[in-house]
């Protein structure tokens, strides 16, 4: 059942520019390190010694914005196709469980970010070898620094798109939203139980192994409060 | 006779306020039941009940002979349902907004090209939805109704908002839906001209209360007619008819008979000739199903 509602999600995202975002996203950090590496790509080089690592640490202090900005768009424009003609009694009426929408609705979600995520590692990759930062290219690491920030926010996908469900007004999940842009972008200056630090890969352990496995226990918790949420609530 | 949908007492409350209030509803199969009431009656709020989109207070919902909040599921794959505007997917055409249905429902992809055919949209297949008109919205909302083949077709207000040949391109259709697939059929409307000439049963909701179900024939027998005579001296002649034994009313100058065979009405016209008296009128009156409806749930309105 849920394979069939995830197809259809599928269907229903075309010409919505899901997939140009999604591109988009992982394409805009890159291009940032391009700006960057083509205007001072000398000066920023003899900042370290290690090159793909300096190049990794720009790249990534821009990955948590650009992924908590795709969560924030990509929620509420899946949301919007429904609630633009309230399609959700349409959907809610056929033969499938509630729960089973709102998964498919997580699912396709949580599968164009990680997506976005693979991109971003390919993307990564491509340009530092473009840049020659040398032959020793660190895997690892490069997908390290792609996917423990996807996990670590997990909860904030699981929160906006509680509220973008629920909402009948959809000017509060988009408030939510810009304020949990603002928040990333002030990661630094958050409290490590804040869920949009936790993307920066930043805490008092200097250990960002401990946000991801917090990003995927919290997402799971708020997704399962945002789904119980949602089945138990009439449709609009 | 088996009853597709049975409901028992069944109540929703928003707040302190009863949207719907002890609703006991029995739809047979094969009939094309009218759902009538005053906006603001209940009725979209019982069709969501029946189709599990919203919980009932209290009460119970039978569709299929199963109980819905243990076998929704089941009970879902053989209704088919459009509630209040259509529902529809914009940016998407029109077979790809019955192919986003069908994926889920897992009907054949021939299917689709039936329920067009059958709503008249197959021209109209690949072009966006946000370019057609409300009347062609609506038959592609009849037209996923129908993409999962169902027994029992819930259609909520299914000609609000169209025009005079949108309203009867639809009725055609609901009736063909009956008698070409015999598919029990409810609709609701707020308008008894609607539905007056195709529902076989009726029900009546004001105030969340159900106030009349019973076939369209009985309550066309609310319709009473009166025969109305109008003569030189009404007084005089209402008079003279009692003095023959024959009751009438006397109102507003205008005799009114209680009886409405042909020969007492003949009886009377003589009575009355023979008497000297002119008539100048032997009219019919007939009460319109209309005036019923608005009698009854005006009635309802005034408790």
């Amino acid at each position: 059942m849920i394979g069939k509602l995830v197809e259809a999600e599928f269907l229903k995202i075309k010409r919505k520019g899901f997939w140009f975002l999604t591109f988009l996203g992982p394409f805009g950090v890159i291009a940032l390190q391009m700006v960057n590496y083509g205007v001072r790509k000398e000066y920023l080089l003899r900042q370290s010694d290690d090159d793909w690592g300096y190049f990794l640490l720009n790249v990534s202090s821009f990955t948590p914005l650009a992924l908590v900005l795709g969560i924030v768009i990509l929620t509420s424009f899946m949301t919007s196709i429904e609630n633009e003609t309230n399609a959700w009694k349409q959907l809610v009426a056929l033969p499938v469980s509630k729960w089973s929408v709102y998964l498919s609705k997580f699912t396709v979600l949580a599968g164009l970010l990680l997506l976005s995520t693979v991109l971003l590692t390919i993307f990564t990759i491509l340009y530092g070898t473009v840049l020659n930062l040398g032959h020793d290219i660190p895997y690892l690491e490069i997908i390290k620094y792609s996917f423990y920030p996807y996990l670590a926010a997990l909860p904030v996908l699981a929160l906006q798109l509680w509220i973008a469900t629920v909402s009948h007004n959809q000017s509060i999940p988009i408030t939510a939203g810009v304020l949990g842009v603002i928040f990333t972008y002030s990661a630094h200056i958050l409290p490590d139980w804040m869920i949009w630090k936790w993307p920066s890969l930043m805490n008092d352990w200097n250990e960002p192994v401990i946000n991801v496995f917090l990003g995927i226990g919290v997402g799971c918790l708020l997704y399962i409060i945002g789904m119980f949420d949602f089945i138990r609530r009439d449709v609009k | 006779m088996d009853h597709v949908v049975i409901t028992k007492g069944l109540t929703k409350s928003f707040r302190q306020e009863k949207a719907v209030d002890c609703l006991d509803l029995k739809i047979k199969k094969g009939d094309i039941y009218g759902f009538l009431g005053p906006n603001g009656a209940g009725k979209t709020t019982t069709i969501r009940m029946l189709l599990g989109l919203m919980k009932p207070t209290s009460g119970t919902i039978e569709i299929f002979q199963k109980d819905l909040r243990a076998e929704r599921i089941s009970i879902l794959k053989r209704v088919g349902s459009l509630v209040e505007n259509p529902s529809y997917y914009p940016h998407l055409t029109a077979y790809e907004n019955l192919e986003a249905v069908r994926k889920i429902l897992g009907v054949s992809k021939s299917r689709i090209y039936e329920v067009l055919k059958i709503v008249r949209l197959t021209d109209v297949a690949n072009k966006k939805v946000k370019g057609f008109s409300l009347g062609m919205k609506q038959r592609l909302g009849i037209a996923t109704a129908l993409l999962g083949e169902p027994e029992l077709l819930i259609l909520d207000e299914p000609t609000n908002g169209l025009d005079p040949s949108g309203i009867i391109e639809i009725r055609h259709l609901i009736k063909r839906l009956s008698t070409e697939f015999g598919i029990t059929i409810l609709i609701s409307s707020h308008l008894l001209s609607e539905i007056d000439q195709i529902a076989t049963t009726v029900g009546i909701v004001s105030k969340g209360k159900l106030i009349f179900q019973d076939s369209i024939e009985i309550m066309r027998q609310f319709a009473q007619k009166n025969i109305i005579l109008k003569v030189n001296d009404g007084e005089k002649a209402w008079r003279s008819l009692l003095a023959k034994g024959i009751k009438s009313d006397y109102q507003d100058r205008q005799l009114l008979l209680l009886e409405h065979s042909n020969e007492k009405v003949a009886d009377v016209v003589r009575i009355l000739v023979e008497d000297g008296f002119s008539i100048y009128r032997v009219e019919e009156e007939k009460r319109s199903l209309e005036d019923i409806f608005l009698q009854m749930t005006a009635e309802e309105q005034a408790i």
